[in-house]
Formats: C-alpha cells, sequence, structure tokens
C-alpha cells in the first residue's frame, strides 16, 4: 500500500455487533434467565431425565459389577493393559478443557462474547471431569487401596513415585477440578443471589441463600468479587496448558513406539480444546432451541467463533498427526515406523486398528475444513454435525493411540487384539447418562447464563450506547 | 533294617482325608544318611570361593532347602493340621526336605529329587546325581506334582459306579480268584513302564495261574519299531540311539527332541550342538517330516514331506549311501522295498547322503516309529552301512517280557472265556485303536477289574474300579532311560488310600501288599551279589539309583538280509492323489489322554502350534487356500465310514497333502478340567493303518471354532536380527575377531549411544543376579515354563481367559516363523524364551505410581505385591510384555465362575492344590501385577543360609558360584537357561555373559537388561540346495538410511550381517 492511497478522511466505523441481539434491556436478561430455572417444570424436561438417569444408572452398575469381580469384567489383556478405560479418560478430560478455556483465558483477553456461554461451559467441563475421573479410579486392580497414590506420610515411609506421570495426572486432575469448581461457583454467587431474591418458596430460598454466601451486591463486595475472579481465572488458565500435558505425558514419558513422543503435550492440549468446543456446541446449539429466550443472547456470533476455533485447533491437531508420520520417517527407529505406517496407517494391510486411525483422521482434520466457509459457520445443523464427528473423532484419537501402540509392539510373539466387553462398552455409555442427566439438573436449578456478566455486556449498560459516534 | 514306623492320628471319619505325615519316611537312616551327603543340586559345581566347600555343603545339606524360607506367605489348612507334639527328626517347619524318586514312563523312568514341605512334595527337579537327565527334567514330570492333588482324582473304590470300599473288593476279589485255581480266563492287561518288581510279579502270577493272559498296551508306544529291531537285529533288543556321538544326524518323520525322544536324546543333540567358540565342532541335523516339530526346528535342512512319502525318502536315501558306502547289501534291501511314487528332490538326498557317508562312524539316521516295519528296519541298515552300530545307534537287551498285543487280547476276550480281566492303568476304553473294537471286548468279560488315578471311560465301563495310588504315594521301582535300576520313593501317604499296580498284583498272588517289601525283594534279588545289601540299598535310595546299573550295550550283526526280506514282503505304503494323509501325533501335553484333567499341561502352549485347550488339525498354508479354510473353521475328516470334525490350525511349514492331528483329547469320563477339550480323533486310528492313514478327504463344514493359541503373530515382521539373532557357523567362523558381530545387528546396528536421563541407584550388592539363555541349545519344549508355574504358585485361567489373552504363565516360549521373502511354506523356526528381563533402568520402574514395582541392589526388577493397586502402566511401558495382571482372583475362584457376581459364587482354592502351593511364594490376589522375580525365594535362600553360615560377624557373604539356580534353569534339559551371580566371575552366567554371541534384547532402549541371550548357529552343509536360506529368520532388512518403515514381515534383504 503506497502512503498516497491513506485518506485523510476519518475511516468508516466498524460496526461491532452486539453480544447480546435486538438491544434488550438489562431487566430482560434477568427475566428470560431466571425464568428458565422459575417456571413449572417442562414435559421435555422430566423425559430427558426419564432417559439419561437409567442409563447412568446402568453404567454405575457396571461399575460396581467391575469392581467386585475384577478388571477382567472388561476386554483388556496381556499386552493391552490399556483401552476403553484410559481413552475414556482422555476423552472427558479434553472435553473438560473448555470451559476453563472459555472462562478464564477468554476473560483474561477480553473476550466478552464468551459472557453468554461461559457458565454452561464450566458446568459441562466440571461434569465432563466427574466423568473422566471415574475412570483412572476404577481401571485400577485394587480400587480399595487407590489411596497408596496419596503423599500420605505414614511409618512404611512408603511414598507415592514422583517419577510416575500417573502420580503427575492424579495431582494435575484433582488440582483441575478443584479450581474449575472454585472458579465456577465463585462466578455464581451474584446470580444464586439473584435467584433467592426472587424465589418465592422458603426451600428455594434457603438453598440459594446458602449458595449466594450473603451476597447483597455491594460496591465492595463487587470489589473482592471481581478480584477474586480474577485471581481465579488467573489460576486457571495455566491449568488448561498443564492438565492435558500432563496427561499427555503418561504417554509421552514412556517408552512405547507411538507414545514416546515429544509433541504430544501441545497436540493433546490442542485436542482437548478442540474436543472441548465441539462438546459445547454439541450442549448449546440444542439448548438455544429449547430455550427461545436465550436466542439473543447466543448468538450467531458466537456459533461463528467457535466454529473458527474448531478450525483452528483442528488444523493444529491434523498438523500434529501428519508431523508424527513425517517423524516416525524421518527417524529410521522401525518399530516407530511400524507403528505408524503399519499399526495405524495401514500402508500395507497389515494393521489391525487402521480403520480407528482413519475415522480419526477424517473426523478430526477433514471435517472441519468446511469451516474456511462462512456459510457453513452460519450453518447450525453443518455445525453441529461437524461437532459431532469431532466428539467421535476425538474418542478415536485415543483409542488409536492407546490400542494400537500397545496391541503391536516391540516383540511380534506378544502381540495381541483388544475387543471391548459389554461391561466396558456400558460403562463408558453410563458416563454419558451421568454427564447428561447433571447437565440437565443443572439447567433446571442454576442459571445456565452468567445474568451479571451478560448485563454487563448489553446495550443499556454501555455507556454510549446509541452514541456511536460520541 | 530297622525302622521305626511314627504313628499316625487314626483315621478321621468325617473330616478330609488326605492330610498325612511324611514321618514314616522322614528319620529312616538312609535318609540321614542321604542328608549328610549333601545333597543340594548343583553343590557339586562350587569352584572358588569364600567359604570352604565341605563346610559350606555340610551347612547346605542338613536341612536346606534351597526354596525354603519361611512361611510368612503360607496359610496352612487350618482343620486337618496336628502339630507335632514330638519332633519329627530332619524337618524344620518351612524347611524343604528333598527325596530322591523316579517317575514311571514308557520310555524309561524320569530319575527325581521331590521338595517337600512338612511332609507335602511341592516340586519336582531332576536327580542331579543320574547321569541321564543331571538334574534336568520335562513337561510332564514337572506336571505330575499336579496330578496327585487333582481334587478330582478317584478317592474310592467303585463297584458298577457306585461307591464300594476296600474290604468288598477284597472279598470279590478272592472269589474271583477261587474261580479259577489255574488261571483259565484270568487276563491281565498292563501299560508300557517298565517295573522290575511288576516284571517279577507278573512271573510269579504266571506261576501260580499258569493258563492267565497277560497283554501289555500303549497307545503312543512304539511296537512297529520293535518288530523292526527284531527284524534286523533279532528279537529281545531295542535300539537307543546316542546323540551326542552322532556328528550328522538326519531324523526321518521321528521328532526325537520332541514327543518321539527322552530327555538323553535330547541332551545328547544339546552336547553336541555346542557353539562354545567360533569354529568348534558341533552336529549338522537333517530333519524329514511332515510338520514342523521340536526336532524340525532346530534343523540345519528341512525337507517337507508326506509320512506316507517317507519310505519313498529313506528308499532314496538308503540306495545313495549303498552307493557311496558300496554296501550292496544295503542296496539291494533299499531296492526292494516298495514306496509310493514321490518326488523327491534329488540334489536335496544326495547331497544329505554324501554328508553322512562322509562322517562314517559318527552319523545317525532315525526313522519314525509310525513308518512301517520294514522302513524302519531299512533305517537301522543304513545305519550300519554308515557304521554307527554301537557307536552312534547302541542295541540293548529288552527288559520287559514280550505281552501279547491289545488285538490279540481284545481277540481272546471276545471269544467269551474271560471271567476277569485285570486293567492296571491305561484307558484303552478311550484310546485302543477303533478296529481293536476294545468296548466290546472289553464288555465279554464277565468282571473287569481297573485300577487307575482318575475314574475314567475303562473306568464306568468296568464293574471294579480300584483308585491307584501316585508314583509320589506308593514305593516302586522302575528303570531309566539307561536302563538302570531306581527305587520309587514315596513322598507322602497315599491321599485317597490308593493301590499301586505292584499292590494290587500282590494281592492276586496272595503275598502281602506291602509295596517296601515287594521292591526290596526285587532289589534283592537283583543285586544278590552285593556283599552289604542294607547299606547298599540305603546307598541306592539316596542316590536314587543303582549305581552301575545301567544296562550294558550288546552287538548284535544287523541281519541285511533279514532286512531284505522284510522290504520285500512289507506292502507299499498306499498314496491317494487329491486326499491328505492323518498323521496321528503324540500330544506334548496330554499325551494319550492321560493328563486330560492337568490344567498346567491344558493351559501349556504346544511348543510349536502355541494352542492350549484343545487339539486341530494341523494343514499347510496350501492346503488351507485349497480347502478354502483359515485357522477356526472347522473340518469335517473323513476316511471310510467314519469321520470327525475338528478346527483347522494352519501351520506354516507343514507339507501339503497331509493333514496332522494330536490324539488323547476330546475326553468324556474326566475331572472337569479336561471336559470337554478338543476332539477325540482315536475313533479314526486303527491298529491296521497304523498311526498315518492315506485318503482322507477334508471338507470345511462352515462352522468356527474358537480357538485358544497364546501367540497371536509368529511372523518377525523384518525384526528377526533385533529379536532372534542367528549366524552360520561359517559366517561366524568369518567373523570370529569381530567382538560386534552379535551386537551390532538389526536397529543396533546403527542407533547412537545409549545415554539416560535417570540416574537410577547404584546397584553394589556384593550379587548382581542375571540369566542368559542360549538360543542355540533352546528347543523350545517349555519344560521352563511348567516348572516356573510349579514353583511359583501360577494359577490356571482357562481357555476362555487364554482366548482373551490373560494366561499367566510368568515366561513364555516365543515360536517364530520366518523365511526370506515371507515364504510360509519353508520357513525357519525359531523358540526364544522370554521372561522378566530384570533391566536394571527398567522402565517398569518409573512409571508405578505408588512404587510397586522397585529395584534391588542386587539388581532384580522386585515386584511388592501389597503395594500393588493394578493400574497396568508398568506392563504397557514393558518392551517385553513379560508382566502378568490378575484380571481375576484366578486362585480363589473356578475358572468356570469368573463372571458370575462375586458376591454370590464360591469361593476358595481346594484344600488338595493349597497343599501344592510352594510356601515361599506368595499366592497373589487379583488386581496386582506379577511376573518373573528370577525366584527370589530360592536367591534369598541361598543368602541366608550363607550368612548363617558367616556366623556372628553379620556380614553377608558372598554366595558361592551356581549352588543354586532358578526353576526354569534348572529344569531345562539342555542347560539352555542359565542363571547366576553375574559379578561372581566363577559362576557360569559370567563366563557365558562375556561370550561373543551374547546379546540383550532391544539394547537401543537402554533398558540394560540383566538376561541375554546366546545367538543361535546354525550349522548348514553349503553343497545342499537349501544352504542359503539357513539363519533367513535373523537376516535384516537394514539398508541404514534408505530403509525407513520396515514394512513387510519376514522379509529380508541381504543385510550383511547374520
Amino acid at each position: 500500500m503506497s502512503k498516497s492511497s491513506v485518506s485523510l478522511e476519518t475511516p468508516a466505523e466498524l460496526k461491532r455487533e452486539p453480544l447480546v441481539a435486538n438491544n434488550h434491556s438489562i431487566k430482560w436478561v434477568t427475566e428470560n434467565v431466571c425464568s428458565i430455572v422459575q417456571s413449572p417444570t417442562p414435559k421435555w424436561w422430566l423425559l430427558a431425565m426419564c432417559i439419561t438417569s437409567p442409563i447412568a444408572l446402568i453404567g454405575l452398575i457396571c461399575i460396581v459389577y467391575q469392581i467386585s469381580n475384577g478388571v477382567g469384567v472388561w476386554g483388556e489383556n496381556h499386552p493391552n493393559g490399556w483401552a476403553w478405560d484410559i481413552t475414556n479418560f482422555v476423552f472427558w478430560i479434553g472435553i473438560g478443557h473448555a470451559g476453563t478455556l472459555i472462562s478464564a483465558v477468554l476473560f483474561l483477553t477480553r473476550q466478552k462474547w464468551r459472557t453468554s456461554i461461559n457458565r454452561a461451559a464450566e458446568a459441562m467441563t466440571l461434569f465432563a471431569v466427574v466423568c473422566a475421573g471415574i475412570f483412572p479410579a476404577i481401571h485400577v486392580g485394587r480400587v480399595w487401596y487407590a489411596w497408596f497414590l496419596a503423599p500420605i506420610p505414614n511409618t512404611n515411609a512408603i511414598w507415592p513415585n514422583f517419577r510416575s506421570p500417573l502420580l503427575w495426572d492424579v495431582f494435575a486432575v484433582s488440582t483441575y477440578f478443584t479450581v474449575s469448581l472454585l472458579f465456577w461457583f465463585v462466578g455464581l454467587i451474584p446470580d444464586l443471589a439473584t435467584l433467592r431474591d426472587r424465589s418465592k418458596s422458603r426451600i428455594a430460598q434457603i438453598l440459594y441463600g446458602i449458595g449466594a454466601l450473603g451476597w447483597r451486591g455491594s460496591n465492595k463486595q463487587w470489589r473482592h468479587y471481581e478480584m477474586a475472579y480474577l485471581l481465579l481465572a488467573g489460576l486457571s488458565t495455566p491449568l488448561v496448558l498443564s492438565v492435558h500435558s500432563i496427561v499427555s505425558f503418561d504417554f509421552a514419558t514412556s517408552i512405547m513406539p507411538g507414545w514416546h513422543t515429544t509433541i504430544f503435550p501441545p497436540y493433546f492440549v490442542a485436542g482437548a480444546i478442540f474436543g472441548g468446543f465441539a462438546m459445547v456446541l454439541t450442549i448449546m446449539l440444542p439448548a438455544a432451541q429449547i430455550f427461545p429466550q436465550l436466542a439473543d443472547m447466543i448468538t450467531r456470533q458466537h456459533v461463528d467463533k467457535m466454529a473458527k476455533i474448531l478450525l483452528l485447533t483442528g488444523s493444529i491437531v491434523g498438523y500434529a498427526y501428519l508431523m508424527e508420520l513425517f517423524v516416525a520417517w524421518y527417524g529410521v527407529n522401525k518399530f516407530e515406523g511400524f507403528t505408524f505406517f503399519i499399526a495405524r496407517a495401514n500402508v500395507d494391510g497389515k494393521g489391525w486398528y487402521q480403520w480407528s486411525y482413519w475415522i480419526m483422521m477424517f473426523c478430526n482434520v477433514i471435517s472441519p475444513q468446511i469451516f474456511w466457509f462462512k456459510k457453513m459457520r452460519a450453518n447450525y445443523i453443518a455445525v453441529f454435525i461437524v461437532c459431532q464427528f469431532v466428539n467421535v473423532g476425538m474418542w478415536f484419537e485415543r483409542f488409536t493411540i492407546i490400542v494400537t501402540s500397545l496391541a503391536q509392539d516391540f516383540l511380534p510373539s506378544s502381540w495381541g487384539h483388544y475387543a471391548p466387553s459389554t461391561t466396558e462398552i456400558l460403562t463408558f455409555v453410563g458416563t454419558f447418562g451421568i454427564f447428561f442427566s447433571l447437565f440437565l439438573l443443572f439447567m433446571r436449578f442454576l442459571p445456565m447464563v452468567a445474568i451479571s456478566e451478560v448485563k454487563g455486556v448489553t446495550p443499556e449498560a454501555d455507556p454510549h450506547h446509541n452514541h456511536p459516534k460520541h | 533294617m530297622s525302622k521305626r514306623i511314627l504313628q499316625h492320628p487314626a483315621e478321621s471319619t468325617t473330616g478330609k482325608r488326605y492330610w498325612r505325615s511324611l514321618g514314616q519316611l522322614q528319620d529312616t537312616p538312609e535318609f540321614r544318611s542321604w542328608m549328610d551327603r549333601e545333597f543340594p543340586q548343583g553343590a557339586a559345581e562350587i569352584q572358588g570361593d569364600d567359604v570352604s566347600r565341605r563346610g559350606f555343603l555340610q551347612f547346605m545339606g542338613a536341612s536346606v532347602a534351597l526354596a525354603g524360607l519361611s512361611l510368612s506367605a503360607c496359610r496352612r489348612p487350618l482343620k486337618n493340621l496336628v502339630p507335632f507334639t514330638k519332633g519329627v527328626e530332619w524337618s524344620v517347619p518351612g524347611k524343604a526336605l528333598f527325596f530322591t524318586s523316579a517317575m514311571p514312563s514308557r520310555n524309561g523312568a524320569m530319575p527325581l529329587v521331590v521338595t517337600t514341605f512338612d511332609g507335602r512334595p511341592t516340586k519336582i527337579e531332576g536327580n542331579p546325581m543320574h547321569p541321564v537327565n543331571q538334574g534336568t527334567t520335562d513337561v510332564w514330570a514337572q506336571s505330575s506334582i499336579l496330578d496327585l492333588y487333582d481334587p478330582q482324582r478317584s478317592k474310592g473304590y467303585l463297584f458298577g459306579r457306585k461307591p464300594s470300599d476296600a474290604a468288598s473288593f477284597e472279598k470279590a476279589l478272592g472269589e474271583l480268584l477261587k474261580g479259577t485255581p489255574d488261571g483259565a480266563g484270568l487276563a491281565f492287561l498292563t501299560d508300557g513302564t517298565v517295573s522290575p518288581t511288576q516284571e517279577r510279579l507278573r512271573a510269579e502270577v504266571l506261576k501260580k495261574f499258569p493258563k492267565a493272559v497277560w497283554a501289555s498296551f500303549e497307545p503312543n508306544g512304539s511296537e512297529l519299531e520293535a518288530s523292526a529291531v527284531s527284524a534286523a537285529f533279532g528279537p529281545g533288543h531295542h535300539a537307543v540311539p546316542v546323540l551326542q556321538k552322532a556328528d550328522i544326524i538326519l531324523t526321518v518323520d521321528r521328532d526325537i527332541l520332541g514327543v518321539e525322544g527322552d530327555i538323553a536324546a535330547i541332551r545328547g543333540f544339546a552336547a553336541g550342538r555346542k557353539a562354545d567358540k567360533a569354529g568348534t565342532k558341533m552336529n549338522r541335523l537333517y530333519v524329514v517330516e511332515n510338520r514342523y516339530t521340536l526336532t524340525g526346528g532346530m534343523s540345519d535342512h528341512r525337507l517337507r514331506l508326506a509320512a506316507s512319502r517317507s519310505g519313498a525318502f529313506l528308499k532314496a536315501l538308503a540306495l545313495q549311501v549303498a552307493k557311496l558306502a558300496g554296501d550292496a547289501g544295503l542296496a539291494k534291501a533299499a531296492s526292494e522295498l516298495k514306496v509310493a511314487e514321490t518326488k523327491i528332490k534329488d540334489r536335496w538326498v544326495e547331497e544329505c547322503a554324501a554328508d553322512l557317508v562322509a562322517h562314517k562312524g559318527a552319523a545317525l539316521v532315525l526313522v519314525g516309529q509310525r513308518q512301517p516295519a520294514a522302513v524302519q528296519a531299512l533305517g537301522f541298515a543304513v545305519n550300519a552301512a554308515l557304521g554307527g552300530l554301537g557307536t552312534t545307534l547302541e542295541l540293548r537287551k529288552t527288559a520287559a517280557t514280550p505281552a501279547l498285543s491289545i488285538s490279540a487280547l481284545a481277540e481272546e476276550l471276545r471269544k467269551g472265556k474271560t471271567s476277569a480281566l485285570f486293567i492296571l492303568g491305561g484307558n484303552p476304553v478311550f484310546n485302543a485303536p477303533a478296529d481293536v473294537r476294545w468296548a466290546d471286548a472289553q464288555g465279554a468279560v464277565k468282571t473287569v477289574v481297573h485300577l487307575s488315578l482318575e475314574s475314567n471311560e475303562t473306568s464306568v465301563a468296568a464293574q471294579w474300579h480300584v483308585p491307584a495310588a501316585h508314583y509320589l504315594e506308593q514305593w516302586g521301582d522302575a528303570l531309566a532311560v539307561d536302563g538302570s535300576h531306581m527305587v520309587v520313593q514315596p513322598v507322602i501317604m497315599p491321599l485317597y488310600n490308593g493301590l499301586s499296580s505292584i499292590e494290587l498284583l500282590a494281592k492276586v498272588v496272595g503275598t502281602e501288599p506291602d509295596a517296601l517289601a515287594l521292591v526290596q525283594k526285587t532289589f534283592v534279588e537283583a543285586f544278590s551279589t552285593q556283599a552289604d545289601l542294607t547299606s547298599f540299598w540305603a546307598k541306592s535310595l539316596k542316590a536314587g539309583f543303582v549305581e552301575g546299573s545301567r544296562a550294558s550295550a550288546v552287538t548284535p550283526a544287523l541281519q541285511v538280509d533279514a532286512v531284505a526280506k522284510a522290504c520285500a514282503e512289507a506292502s507299499a505304503v498306499r498314496v491317494v492323489e487329491n486326499t491328505f494323509e492323518l498323521v496321528f501325533i503324540t500330544d506334548s501335553k496330554v499325551d494319550d489322554g492321560r493328563y486330560a484333567n492337568n490344567g498346567w499341561l491344558q493351559e501349556l502352549p504346544d511348543p510349536i502350534t502355541k494352542l492350549t485347550w484343545d487339539n486341530a488339525a494341523l494343514l499347510s498354508p496350501a492346503a488351507a487356500k485349497k480347502l478354502a479354510v483359515e485357522t477356526g473353521d472347522v473340518l469335517k475328516l473323513s476316511v471310510g465310514e467314519k469321520s470327525v470334525e475338528i478346527a483347522a490350525l494352519v501351520l506354516p511349514g507343514h507339507a501339503d497333502d497331509s493333514i496332522s492331528v494330536a490324539v488323547g483329547y476330546g475326553r468324556t469320563e474326566v475331572g472337569s478340567v479336561g471336559r470337554k477339550v478338543g476332539v477325540d480323533v482315536f475313533p479314526l486310528l486303527t491298529a491296521a493303518e497304523g498311526r498315518f492313514r492315506v485318503g482322507v478327504t477334508a471338507a470345511k463344514t462352515g462352522r468356527k471354532y474358537a480357538l485358544a493359541v497364546t501367540q497371536e503373530h509368529g511372523a518377525l515382521e523384518g525384526r528377526g536380527a533385533d529379536i532372534t539373532r542367528q549366524s552360520t557357523k561359517q559366517e561366524w567362523a568369518e567373523n570370529e575377531a569381530n567382538p560386534d558381530y552379535f551386537l551390532k545387528m538389526g536397529i543396533d546396528a546403527h542407533a547412537p549411544a545409549n545415554f539416560s536421563l535417570y540416574t537410577n541407584p547404584p546397584l553394589d550388592d556384593i550379587h548382581a543376579w542375571g540369566m542368559t539363555v542360549d538360543l542355540n541349545s533352546c528347543i523350545g519344549c517349555a519344560a521352563c515354563m511348567t516348572a516356573c508355574q510349579a514353583e511359583n504358585n501360577i494359577p490356571i485361567v482357562g481357555k476362555e481367559q487364554v482366548i482373551g489373552g490373560r494366561e499367566m504363565h510368568w515366561m513364555r516360549t516365543d515360536r517364530y516363523f520366518a523365511s526370506e521373502g515371507g515364504d510360509a511354506d519353508e520357513p525357519e523356526m525359531v523358540s526364544q524364551p522370554m521372561m522378566c528381563q530384570h533391566c536394571e533402568n527398567a522402565p517398569c520402574e518409573t512409571v508405578c505410581p505408588v512404587n510397586a514395582t522397585v529395584h534391588s541392589e542386587d539388581g532384580l526388577n522386585v515386584m511388592a505385591y501389597n503395594r500393588c493397586i493394578g493400574t497396568r502402566y508398568c506392563a504397557n511401558n514393558c518392551p517385553f510384555k513379560v508382566r502378568r495382571f490378575n484380571f481375576f482372583d484366578y486362585n480363589e475362584r473356578s475358572i468356570t465362575s469368573l463372571y458370575k457376581w462375586n458376591l454370590i459364587s464360591d469361593k476358595g482354592m481346594p484344600e488338595s492344590l493349597q497343599m501344592q502351593k510352594n510356601p515361599n511364594v506368595t499366592v497373589r490376589m487379583r488386581g496386582v501385577m506379577e511376573k518373573c522375580t528370577f525366584c527370589v525365594q530360592r536367591i534369598q535362600e541361598a543368602k541366608i543360609t550363607s550368612k548363617v553360615h558367616a556366623g556372628d560377624s553379620g556380614v553377608q557373604p558372598r554366595v558361592p558360584a551356581d549352588v543354586f539356580t532358578s526353576a526354569c534353569a534348572q529344569v531345562c534339559p539342555t542347560d539352555a537357561i542359565v542363571f547366576g551371580d553375574l559379578r561372581n566371575p566363577d559362576s557360569k552366567v559370567a563366563k557365558l555373559n562375556k561370550d561373543q554371541r551374547s546379546y540383550r534384547l532391544l539394547e537401543y532402549l537402554n533398558t540394560q537388561n540383566r538376561v541375554s541371550y546366546l545367538a543361535r548357529i546354525r550349522n548348514p552343509n553349503l553343497k545342499m540346495p537349501d544352504a542359503a536360506r539357513a539363519g533367513s529368520a535373523s537376516k535384516d532388512a537394514h539398508g541404514h538410511h534408505g530403509e525407513h518403515q520396515q514394512p513387510a514381515a519376514p522379509k529380508a534383504t541381504n543385510g550383511g550381517h547374520a
């Protein structure tokens, strides 16, 4: 661009799309969000609970069966010491990344569009981490001794092994859950106070009142509150990166071909954000349809932005996949070469789980590429379908990593196929029951949208509203 | 001799009855002196040491027990134990006592030393003093301890399938015998084991009942060989191959290192194949066989040929040998033999014959026992022409008196004149050839008395079933492979009041059925020339055999005309084109079905097929393609009107026009372990046609059947040079000066130097335990797996779990098929024992979150079961996949009810099985990881022993070299596994570790394994057409930087090494 082309006129103001559409008032926000909680229980909600809670119950029964009989009721074997259990763990923990990313990272970077979705995303995070936490807990052979993992001073002076990435996992995941829970709860305080004040039943008043921690909305309280929120956001941000990095260390620090890869931490984090956003959209898109009153808060703008993030993270993951192949080729290690090119990509037809690898490739790398087109990003159905691909693809990514590396490793004599058992499948299905049941309860009893934060981004809250040229 | 008999508590009428004291045995003077004789195995090999050899041994000998430490891990059965109110001499609670004994078998009894704890035998070892096995044993001896404790053993007399008792039987027996004062109508059927006392009693029986009929039947015996020997050398002889004296060995349809040989043959072969350094003399093995066997796996040249065509091969070879050796008699005999028209590779025969003739006097040809007698006789003639008689092939007088065959006995019985038939062991209703129609014959007898360890098919068809005593329960005697006289010494009172066969015969004769007295009487008669028989008996008992009683060789001349006559008279083996021959093979596990209820054997992978809990129709990849079947497809095998349906198992290296199937499966009257296991193929086996049948058609049924194969993948995937290193004698000689020759193969040839991010604590104990496995000696027999199972309380998991990939064996024998270009028809076979490598820089240890697997200062990778929570991360990170996880409570739950809700299903191990457990090894619960410990209980025992010896100083002295060893090393028939202290320069393992052939697996991972392997050396005859193939399993496509993906399986370009 040459200097002469610079116009001396004031450039045209970029029209910023309002985050809350249709010029609603602050009161409208409160009314709308609270009405979801305070109106009588809708029929669809009961119906949904009737579906999800039995599924959750089946999952719990499977877990009891597995704990009472032994890990043998799953399909794992020698050499496949891990399979669906750790796949499901990494899958759920990955999903649990979106919430904190939206609430913490986007908060710190002043991405105000986050306000209408952060509450639901954080709740989703917590529930996903609950589901995730089930698997490492029950996958051990002797659950009743799982407390050996805790660094409890004891007379035998036996400590956990601080060299083990599995122990790092315990710390990383529990820290993440704790901080996420606090962050979510702190964000809820003003809204719980709103609900307390609006509730008519005594029980609701007491319960919301307890949660509101005596919130009165005073200036001083707001000042403390915002500082606490900021600090928690600051605490959470490194956790977004650390949790999945550490989960990836389970594999990266091992010596198994296909696990022993330095690219894992960033690749896992990108994958987690990718999978997490897909799950946020999976829940949000139907929710926005069910609750038309939220339509002006969860707008096309949100979907568009999230689709862009899917495109970005999906491409990062795709880059990582290709880089793994490159390194396997460049490294001239026959064992690694075998894992990537034969066990996974199946270039010569001898792989056992190539379908899993190619499902992963298609779902994670190819399918989000349609988001280069704005039309596709604006098409809720297209977005929803791609999100389902991503959910499936991210599960298969973990399955591919775990099972292909274990099933065919160094000595061909110890190679062995893996197939899941019914119990194993139902346990995983059961965690969806748990996840959706918890989410339904959340939608019914807590404000789905952060009322106080959304109010802050309404046109009414903008002192310059309707005065673009001040 | 004086003997103090301890009083046992009166038999309980209500409680369980098997717990008895060993006191009767424990205090006899012969044991006392035996114990003084510084027994422990390997002790004689003490070399330079810190303690005086004599002092150390005295100390070791008295009470010790290499495998005994304490009872801390053992929960004794509470109900039946009575505390010793007076201490039994020699018995120290928690310490093992050892007794010599012998396991009778048709090939010659196995000399044993039995480990007992508090009067219960727990483990069997070979007798180190006996020249035949020198402390080693085999799979069957190892697993026989489980038969003793089989909870479904026969526990009482049955009359007409209803419980009866000894008194009723005595009464019935008396009446039976009263009926025939001269023995008319009496018949006896024994199995093929040779016992001098039984022979003596037989003579007495026949003296008292001169008209009685005596027959013997061994389903997997070698009757045809016996008739071949008698044709070639005259009756009353048997031939014994002496493999250690043979430089060139040719086997034709003979698995001499497997089920058609014995431990002497295996040890002889291994002795002739030592590859101590480049250029040393080693034997060469040519194998002609229809399927891969252990022998074929060890071969330098292998020709796959149907069993029905082996005669044609032998004829061609004999003619060639006759031509080269100028032996007209052989030429005549060979040309008389009528054989099936067969295309044989001329050059193979020519070069093989030339090699044999060039090593005249040191060449040996062994012909399969299933081959027609004329073919086998021709084989003896070839040996004679090669000058092998008396050197490589020894002839001895047969010990057993001839008896009727089962066919003749059946004819006799069918006449309906037999009033009483005594079947001493065996199970002819199940395993007699179909054309004998034994069940009918037996049905024609008024009273059948069947003596047997278990109630089997024959028992239920008999009027009387008499529970037999296990060989560890009652006195007996036997002859070893070398003919030496051995006393079978009991180590426990009969658990279920069983009778031994000699006791039953004594009852028939009417003498006192005191087994010890009977055995001693035989002994006295046999060795009457000894001056002091009492001390000679004591000396023989403590040695386990009578020294100097080895059968001497005789040198009858080969009657070549008789061989020619036999060849001329024999009808040709038919070959029906476009059909298969069916070869009946002796199973390496259940034998003729007798071990069907032994869980260790059922779950032991077959050394070749890796199949457990089943038999299968083995066929070549080409045959499978022709029939459009794959492994697991059910085939219908038909011949005549008979047919069986059995699952196919595709086995590389099988002859294309042949199908092999193991006999002994498909038992119906058997305990729960053996029930519904495999398919009975005896209906197709006839006495007339022998152990291979031609003209068998195979058809696909369309049904599928799940086979439990422990090794899913048999190809090396181009990793031979990394995993199983090999070279040929010639190439090794060329690289003799290169110390890295075996170290830099495969990926290690171009991997950069290792460095570790971790600094592990120093391994600075005075000991450094380590192991070497000589791939050149290992035949892959899997005796080590069974020994490990017995020593380390390893549970069985059942077929379903094996299919799921959850077998618990701490060690396995990997078997690979590989060839250049991935040719599945003519692959090489390699066996490789695989156990925890005890990495100094162990990947499993860093990942365990609870520190349940850690390192000891002496270099063991140890498991703390109590600490293990079962994350399985260690197993995932193990590059050798040797860790085993208890997916279920395999010790507490029946293998049939693992999936039942734990809370409502029965738990607990049968008490008799609890008695077998090694008290020094924890019985693991579900949810914990386990793996090879290098037999840490033996290490600790040895360390404690030497420390106690050191006295008050409190300093742990070094355990002298090679005074003890691990269970797998101890059992190994070829001494391929050597365990010991790497830090002690005098130990065998330290010396072998410095061998040029020594390499460690996956060195580039920097795991610093304590187990090293010694590369295998093949000794091909370079003139043979297939010489270039030797060692191809380990050839590697390593084109350095051009090669990236290593895609194709057994593929090799010429890699410069190997």
